[in-house]
């Protein structure tokens, strides 16, 4: 007789999936303080040094709210195309076109600000959009892998960037990338004395919109049915190649605009390498959130700090920044991996 | 001394006692049958024995000596053998590499396929060792799994459901050969829910109602009535009592339908039906004879690339589910688990797949109205389960099965087309279903009914249509047939009535 008994379901109340997670958590803390250890620091203090700044400081957590807006929109945009069982992970792309159609609307058509708003959401989603709906058409039509496409696509995307930057919208100077844009067209700072713009408000808003849409909405039950059982989906008479589409302009059209609070609340330029990886980051939000809505926001505020108190850990316990990376994929590892704890019991009889 | 002895079986899963002091015995050179309803405990005895669960408390004793079986591999050493529901069968290799698949010796082919030739003549078994897999028909497929017991040298015999997917023909053969093993002294373990089959081939029978022995008695004295009885722990109707109904209008129409399969093959050859209001019109068949594509067809889940289907007059033939549904035809579809249904979410998320857009206030699902939809549907069709909000994936075949008629039947559409209703269900659930199908067929609807039991389609229908590689190969009067000649045309021995 073992110890250890297979359960016939995995526990999934929500006290078990909370515990699995946070042991989860826990269990990637101690493993990376194994490797500060291995810098001869106090994995006590370096942890501190890494939360602190981003959660304890005003100034900080200014930047944490920076950090998690774009975190926030694409790690939605995953959920809806992954719900939508769409395996869509062509946010870089998306984030980098969104960000260019930005500063093009921002740097050449010098429109009213009232004009401006709600023209480059309009675009930039439509950007977005029409970049993810492409793989999703590809998929519904002729069954084409939308893994590997949207993966391609996200070099595409680059490297489109990187020739508007150093040719056709390249300012004057050594460096490529785009002039200034406009003051008139920087998004709002929303916190005094800090640098959080109102991206974050952005974010919130999508968040409450997918989540009525997936939760609240005859639509999202045909885009979940769609993505739980295709055929299920078929059979109840919903039309699944359309919902396909119709999840990548979302996931697109929310991708893009990770890519114009990126643009219009910090960076107020194009330039190359403007994404910094945030179009993966994103998806191991989603993961971590376990693909449900409200919980990105909490999981995108985590990620978002560390990215953050990673310089100030560097500055204060002399330990490379790089060491976030690896935290913040060891979180995703173990919770990933806790699953499996959920499935079996101990049997104490 | 019995051969095999099962002693005070006790296993426990969380939350369910799966065995509770169960004993059974099985003697040298006999057919026992174990028949229970779904979640009685027989699979999970069976897998016990099969060392694929290990047991709480309890003894296994072989020939009166205790044994222990951790896995299938002690089983299979000590003499026991298992043929699942499933072939466990690699399609592409032949029969000798399939029998000689997992087994830790010195491989030599010819000298196997002897081996093979031999038994295979010996048992009647009727087995070339060279054929691959993929070309054998299911029925010599499951001979093929018997071989690979032989081979093994098994004394017991255990077969989970083995008549589920044969024709009348090969049930027969599978019949002879099973006999030939008992006269040989060997055991026989078949586990199933067709109480006809036990009469006609077991020597005793064995069955299990929650988790216990209610009754191991001998065939020769028990009858059909008797053994539904105890499985069920009441009295059963086998017999469904059809109504004199008025034949209405023809409401489902079929002409000259032409389908094609996931590869192309052409499965359904111009079939033409018509099924009136009032009326089941049953189609009899084995599996794989074009009924799925001709039902997808009508419900264009699968476009036909020839004929018509018209709905009230009306062409449906290339419009989308969406508006079959809304015309007002409804489809009970044979695979309840990917089709009918989205295991992984709740009864009343379930309950109104196919309605969704109609269960709506303003904008927002309404969800409250959903959750008594689903609560109403799950009183009025007996499905067994907590609360509407458990997930359906959960329910036993018999309760989703039930959960899906009920949805279907509570759209009230005029047409329904239902397929395969009872496959694997127990004979309490069985009864459930039948009784709602004819009252669906007293209050007029117009029902398609695609069956692989004939006993089934007997008892309900008002006319038989045989299907037969794609085509319609007769249509005959429910009132004067016999299973026999039914048998006979589902196997394309005989052409028109």
């Amino acid at each position: 007789m073992s110890l250890i008994e297979r359960r016939v379901a995995p526990a999934d109340s929500k006290l078990a999936i909370l515990t699995s997670m946070s042991l989860a958590v826990v269990a990637a803390l101690l493993v990376t303080s194994l490797l500060f250890a291995s810098y001869g620091a106090n994995p006590l203090q370096a942890y501190t040094a890494l939360f602190h700044e981003p959660f304890a400081t005003l100034r900080g957590f200014g930047y944490t709210l920076v950090r998690t807006a774009p975190l926030t929109l694409i790690a939605l945009g995953t959920i809806v195309s992954w719900r939508s069982g769409f395996g869509y992970l062509g946010f870089e792309g998306c984030f980098v076109l969104g960000a260019a159609a930005t500063t093009w609307l921002g740097l050449f058509t010098g429109l009213s600000a009232w004009a401006f708003f709600p023209l480059v959401l309009l675009l930039s989603f439509t950007t977005g959009a029409l970049w993810a709906g492409a793989v999703a058409l590809i998929r519904a039509c002729f069954g084409g892998n939308e893994v590997l496409i949207s993966l391609m696509m996200n070099y595409v995307a680059i490297l489109i960037v990187q020739y508007l930057v150093s040719g056709p919208m390249r300012a004057p100077g050594g460096v490529p990338e785009t002039a200034l844009l406009p003051r008139s067209t920087w998004l709002p700072f929303i916190l005094p004395g800090t640098r959080a713009h109102a991206g974050i408000l952005l974010a919130i808003f999508a968040t409450l919109v997918v989540w009525v849409m997936l939760r609240k909405t005859a639509l999202g039950y045909e885009l979940i049915v769609s993505g739980l059982s295709p055929s299920a989906a078929r059979y109840g008479g919903i039309n699944v190649g359309r919902r396909l589409v119709f999840a990548a302009f979302c996931a697109g059209g929310l991708g893009a605009w990770a890519g114009t609070a990126e643009v219009l609340g910090e960076q107020h330029r194009l330039m190359d390498g403007i994404s910094g990886g945030v179009g993966f980051t994103g998806i191991i939000v989603a993961l971590l959130a376990r693909l449900n809505p409200l919980a990105v926001i909490p999981a995108a505020l985590l990620y978002g700090g560390m990215t953050v108190g990673a310089n100030a850990m560097q500055r204060r316990a002399g330990i490379p920044s790089s060491i976030t990376f690896i935290l913040q994929s060891l979180i995703v590892l173990m919770v990933l991996a806790s699953e499996i704890f959920r499935r079996y019991r101990v049997k104490l009889t | 001394m019995p051969a095999f002895a099962m002693r005070k079986i006790v296993k426990r899963f969380p939350g369910v006692v799966a065995n509770r002091d169960v004993d059974f015995t099985i003697e040298a050179g006999e057919i026992h049958a174990l028949l229970g309803e779904n979640g009685a405990g027989k699979s999970t005895l069976m897998q016990i024995l099969y060392g694929f669960h290990s047991m709480d408390s309890g003894s296994i004793l072989i020939d009166d000596k205790p044994v222990a079986i951790a896995g299938p591999k002690d089983a299979i050493a000590l003499g026991i053998g298992m043929v699942h529901q499933e072939f466990m069968l690699v399609r592409r290799f032949s029969v000798v590499e399939n029998v000689m698949l997992g087994l830790k010796q010195k491989l030599d082919l010819r000298q196997a396929t002897a081996r093979l030739r031999s038994l295979s003549e010996q048992h009647h078994l009727a087995i070339d060792p060279h054929a691959q897999v993929q070309h054998l028909p299911i029925g010599v497929q499951q001979r093929v799994e018997i071989l690979k017991l032989l081979y093994r040298d098994a004394r017991l015999l255990i077969l989970d459901e083995p008549t589920a997917v044969l024709t009348t023909h090969e049930k027969d053969q599978l019949f002879t050969v099973l006999r030939g093993l008992r006269a040989q002294g060997r055991s026989i373990v078949i586990v199933t829910h067709k109480l006809q089959e036990i009469l006609e081939l077991a020597d005793r029978v064995t069955v299990m109602r929650d988790g216990k022995v209610v009754g191991a008695v001998s065939t020769q004295q028990t009858s059909q009535q008797e053994l539904a009885r105890l499985m069920v722990g009441r009295d059963v109707n086998l017999r469904a009592h059809r109504a004199p109904v008025e034949r209405g209008r023809a409401v489902l129409r079929v002409e000259g339908l032409r389908v094609r399969d996931d590869v192309g093959q052409e499965k359904v050859c111009g079939v033409s039906l018509e099924v009136h209001a009032g009326e089941i019109l049953g189609i009899a068949g084995v599996d794989g004879n074009g009924q799925s594509q001709l039902a997808e067809a009508i419900m264009h889940l699968r476009p036909a690339y020839q004929g018509h289907v018209f709905l009230d007059d009306r062409e449906v033939t290339r419009l989308p589910v969406a508006r079959h549904r809304a015309l007002g035809l409804s489809y009970v579809p044979a695979d309840r688990r990917h089709v009918g249904s989205i295991t992984d979410l709740s009864m009343a998320d379930n309950a109104i797949l196919g309605s969704q857009r109609k269960r709506i206030r303003g904008l927002f699902l309404d969800r409250r109205r959903i959750r008594e939809h689903a609560a109403q549907l799950m009183a009025r069709f007996a499905v067994r389960a907590t609360t509407p909000n458990a997930i359906a994936g959960k329910l036993s075949g018999g309760n989703l099965q039930k959960l899906i008629l009920g949805r279907e039947i509570m759209q009230d559409a005029p047409a329904m087309v239902v397929e395969q209703p009872t496959r694997g269900l127990d004979v309490g659930a069985v009864e459930a279903v039948w009784l709602e199908l004819l009252r669906e067929r007293e209050r007029g609807k117009a029902i398609l009914l695609i069956s692989a039991e004939l006993e089934e389609l007997m008892n309900l229908c008002d006319r038989i249509a045989v299907m037969f590689e794609g085509r319609i190969a007769g249509i005959l009067d429910a009132a004067g047939v016999t299973s026999e000649k039914l048998g006979l045309m589902i196997s394309g021995m005989s052409g028109e009535a």
